[in-house]
């Protein structure tokens, strides 16, 4: 607007004239300033829009949700954050409504690395079962597939609120602030570091209870997400370290406490915007003195003058919080158990401690040595290494024995669970290099050689679960020899079942038979956990079974395990475990029909804890493979399907189950008439599968749906090439009979054949018909026979020289 | 194109844009808008969530990764600012034009901070507001400053008077008259 370019100093002010001007001289005085009635009229306009009261910005509105998930309806939403809503659920149990929260992910988040989140957070809790934490009741898939959690449903205020409200006063406060410390510090023994602790994640009940809630916000973050810690946590309430996007440990939730007892205490609020606090961050200056932030209404919301507040504020409690926020963690708490001390002596009149710094200070060294790995893994490594310190640290504390068993188990059982792909998402090859690191570290933080063949023992089925075999195999035998020397015949037994299945999986035979049967009969032996004797009888029927001795005795026991598993209540993720394996024994011995029901069994398991999405996958897979046996490739499908996508959620496109899932898939598409979406699967497919078999017979599979989906498209050229190579890799390693091989001549002879060399095509149609007619069972090898045969007839027909031809093959 | 491949460009550029060199911050642009588009790629998908990717997350986030690829250094954070406060508003737009192209009338949530709330409702609006600031720009470069700073950024009126070496009362000032003829100009009041 010209007027305003060529009056703007003027208009300017006209503006401060008429702020500074009371409302009924405005006009008269501004005239007074100006000779253009006009300017003044606009300065005036100006003035008013600039008092105008802004509209509060819309809130975004809410996809209305489904009504009822599984057995839960919905009632009300009651917050979304993170990266889920919480809804208020009712479900009718005995008549009688049952209140709870459930928790789904937001639509937006949906993607592998939210659910992956999402169902660390069912992990997580699954594991957490104390007073102060909101315990997990249930967890499903809806009709749709959206992962939901079911929570106990808690009625309470935040806790600044709640404080607030009804005046308490200092010591008040801190006994309330001991039950959150109380439940970090369960939390933190379980290897869980919460990184999102403010008061609106605290709620209190009316009577009086700490509740911690949100598990799910801000755990392990993805390497290779834009989202870091820096956006996830709240700034307010986080650590340096975290806003800095570095390593985080324990020492992040001993920063968050510090910073919500300082507001707590004080009443102050930071209302600095994030970019302040990001710039202390990156500063690391500390806040203020406790005493100090200390105002009027803070005072009078704990009951007391102002001046007594500071007095109160100014001696031990400031030392606390300034101890609690320090920018080095090396120089805070070493642990939230001794915030808590600290906070108790003060409530008991004592002296607060500094204490010396113990085995965090050497945890941070470590990770600060090691700090090039990805984020994920560190993270993950910090969570090992502060619950090993921890045990240590405890160790020489001189607990009694029983509390040290437990937590041991309470260890063992985190770290099996936290120390898997399945679990996080990450490659295993980085999983195995963590666990490595934790057998190397393990001895010299459990002393105890019972103690300490446990942890190994766990270490090493981790180990195996991420398919490192051979580091798996040398920790087992250690434990082996270590079980043997003390007749611990539990561990014996557990240990040689394991390195008897992994001798098996690197083709030593014998090995594994010895190994396995000792296992088994040691398992019979009184008094073993049903968890050992469900191990042993798997691993020794099944690797028997797949060796070939497919005795009545194996099926026998595979029942045995999945019935023990059921009735003894192992974790899920082991009876569906035995259940899959029984049913895909019966698979492999022809008996289809029986090992459906099983493996559907096995699903609906995995379906109730759907973080095992690697294991489920893999039934998904063999479940489907079951149902293309019996030429039902309608049913099997959406299952290869299930398989595949599960796969790329889990374990990432690259990954051997992937590719192997997406050849199944592929495979059923082709038999389908659908190739050219069977190409499209399987193009991609080939780098990364050159990558993980180089020229094994490994890359066999993928190359015979590729000609086959080649063919089938009429790319004959091609598809010619991928069957040369095809019959390359397969050559002189399996056998000249197997009927793969003849699969392979078939493929060629279809390509060749597309390409018009009927005499080239010919002999490789002779050999693929050679080979497979003999030992076809199963539905789909009896069709492959008889299209073998089919080409062979139809080549022959098109060859002109047929009858020489003949003559030279034989 | 990444920052990283060009350690010390960022702040050699942010040197020559304050000195007035034609040309730099459209190399600046080029050079960081990728970066910014990609942190921010949530918070334009209509993800915006408390806690979660204000303009100021956003901005902060691509601060400290220039730091930490030692293309930016922190004595030129004003700068830097200025210029995220610049490239916000661009982002913004590019966005509102997409977004307006595909659904005409729909309703747009555009993050600015509340107290713009009544601005940008509408992608009309937004474009509109495009133009009354290259309008401020001409007449009064310093507040067009002030207003990407505090409204497409979300910093406070204490951050702004320091990025901009101004008093608070001054920057308060301003930004009262501003806000008002901001508001007049794209509403202009029918009284």
């Amino acid at each position: 607007m010209t007027l305003d370019a060529e009056n703007w100093e003027i208009l300017q002010q006209l503006f401060e004239l008429a702020e500074e001007t009371p409302e009924g001289d405005r006009e008269r005085v501004l005239a007074m300033r100006c000779a253009d009635p006009a300017l003044v009229q606009r300065a005036l306009r100006i003035f008013r829009r600039a008092n105008e009261d802004t509209a509060p910005p819309e809130s975004p509105k809410e996809n209305s949700p489904p009504a009822r998930f599984g057995p839960y309806t919905l009632l009300r939403l009651v917050g979304s954050g993170g990266i889920g809503s919480v809804y208020l659920a009712e479900r009718i149990m005995g008549g009688t409504p049952q209140r709870s929260a459930l928790k789904v992910l937001s639509p937006h988040a949906a993607g592998p690395s939210f659910v992956e989140r999402f169902h660390r957070e069912q992990h997580i809790l699954s594991s957490l079962d104390h007073l102060n934490i909101t315990r997990m009741l249930d967890a499903g898939l809806s009709d749709s597939g959206e992962p939901y959690l079911v929570m106990e449903y808690v009625e309470g205020e935040h806790f600044d609120v709640f404080c607030d409200s009804r005046k308490l006063g200092v010591r008040e406060r801190l006994q309330l602030f001991l039950q959150v410390c109380d439940a970090v510090a369960y939390a933190h023994r379980n290897l869980i570091v919460h990184l999102d602790l403010k008061p609106s994640n605290i709620l209190v009940s009316d009577q009086g209870t700490v509740k911690l809630l949100d598990f799910g916000t801000s755990k392990l973050v993805q390497a290779d997400s834009q989202l870091t810690t820096t956006v996830l946590a709240t700034p307010a309430y986080a650590s340096p370290e975290q806003l800095r996007n570095e390593p985080v440990t324990t020492s992040c939730d001993v920063y968050s406490l510090g910073a919500i007892l300082f507001e707590l205490l004080s009443g102050w609020h930071t209302t600095d915007s994030a970019a302040v606090v990001f710039e202390r961050a990156l500063s690391g200056r500390e806040p203020e003195p406790l005493q100090n932030a200390v105002t009027a209404a803070a005072a009078e919301a704990r009951g007391m003058s102002e001046i007594h507040l500071r007095q109160l504020l100014s001696g031990d409690l400031a030392t606390i919080t300034a101890k609690c926020m320090r920018a080095l963690p090396s120089e805070r708490y070493a642990s939230v158990d001794a915030l808590s001390d600290d906070i108790g002596r003060y409530l008991s009149n004592r002296a607060v401690l500094a204490r010396p710094q113990t085995a965090l200070y050497r945890i941070s060294k470590f990770v600060s040595r090691n700090r090039g790995s990805m984020i994920a893994t560190v993270v993950f490594t910090i969570a090992l290494l502060t619950s090993i310190a921890y045990a240590g640290w405890r160790q020489e504390q001189a607990l009694i024995a029983g509390q040290r068993a437990l937590r041991m188990q309470t260890f063992m059982y985190s770290l099996f669970r936290l120390a898997n792909s399945n679990f996080t998402g990450k490659p295993a090859a980085t999983v195995s290099e963590f666990l490595k690191l934790g057998t190397k570290l393990l001895p010299q933080y459990i002393r105890d050689p019972a103690d300490l063949r446990q942890a190994q023992m766990s270490l090493a089925e981790s180990m195996f679960e991420n398919g490192d075999l051979d580091g798996a195999q040398v920790v087992f035998a250690q434990t082996i020899a270590s079980a043997k020397t003390a007749r611990d015949l539990q561990s014996e037994a557990e240990s040689e079942a394991f390195a008897g299945n992994i001798a098996y999986q690197q083709g030593q035979m014998e090995q594994g038979a010895d190994l396995t049967a000792h296992a088994l009969e040691l398992s019979r032996r009184p008094g073993m956990p049903a968890a050992i004797k469900v191990r042993a009888a798997m691993y020794y029927a099944v690797n028997r079974d797949n060796a070939g001795f497919r005795t009545d005795e194996n099926v026998k026991l595979l029942e045995y395990a999945a019935k023990e598993a059921q009735d003894e209540h192992l974790p899920p993720h082991e009876a569906a475990d035995a259940l899959y394996n029984l049913a895909s024994d019966l698979e492999l011995r022809g008996l289809i029909d029986k090992s459906l029901p099983l493996y559907q069994q096995a699903l609906d398991i995995y379906n109730r804890d759907p973080s095992e999405l690697c294991d489920q996958s893999q039934v998904y897979g063999d479940f489907a493979y079951a149902y293309q046996m019996k030429d039902d490739l309608k049913s099997a499908l959406p299952l290869f399907q299930r398989s595949y996508d599960g796969y790329l959620a889990c374990s990432g496109p690259d990954s051997r189950g992937a590719l192997v899932a997406g050849d199944y898939l592929a495979g059923a598409l082709i038999k389908m008439g659908r190739a050219p979406e069977a190409l499209k699967l399987l193009e991609p497919e080939l780098a990364p599968w050159r990558k993980i078999a180089g020229s094994s017979p490994d890359l066999a599979e993928v190359l015979f749906f590729l000609t086959e989906a080649y063919v089938d498209t009429g790319r004959f050229s091609e598809g010619e090439k991928t069957a040369r190579e095809l019959i390359s890799v397969q050559e002189g390693k399996i056998a000249a009979t197997d009927r793969r091989i003849g699969a392979s001549h078939m493929m060629l002879a279809r390509a060749l054949a597309g390409e018009n060399r009927i005499r080239e095509a010919l002999p490789h149609s002779e050999i693929a018909d050679k080979i497979l007619a003999n030992g076809a069972v199963s539905p789909g090898a009896k069709a492959m026979s008889s299209e073998a045969h089919q080409l062979l007839i139809d080549l022959q027909s098109k060859d002109p020289n047929r009858f020489m031809v003949n003559k030279i093959v034989k | 194109m990444d920052p990283g491949e060009h350690a010390g460009d960022v702040t050699v550029l942010l040197r020559d844009w304050t000195a007035g060199k034609p040309g730099a911050l459209d190399e600046l642009f080029d050079l960081v808008y990728p970066q910014l588009r990609r942190i921010a790629g949530a918070l334009f998908r209509g993800e915006r969530q408390e806690n979660m990717l204000q303009p100021t997350g956003v901005v902060n986030e691509l601060f400290l990764k220039l730091i930490r690829q030692r293309s930016l250094r922190f004595e030129d954070r004003e700068h830097f600012y200025s210029l995220s406060a610049r490239l916000m508003r661009r982002v913004l737009l590019d966005q509102v034009r997409h977004q307006s192209r595909k659904k005409r009338d729909g309703d747009l949530n555009i993050p600015l901070t509340e107290e713009l709330a009544w601005i940008g409702s509408k992608p009309i609006e937004a474009i509109d507001l495009d133009r009354a600031l290259a309008e401020l720009e001409t007449m009064d470069p310093r507040k067009c400053r002030m207003v990407e700073l505090r409204f497409f950024l979300g910093f406070t009126a204490d951050e702004t008077a320091e990025l901009l070496s101004l008093s608070k009362a001054t920057v308060d000032r301003e930004l009262r008259f501003v806000r008002g003829w901001l508001h007049e100009r794209l509403a202009p009041d029918e009284v």
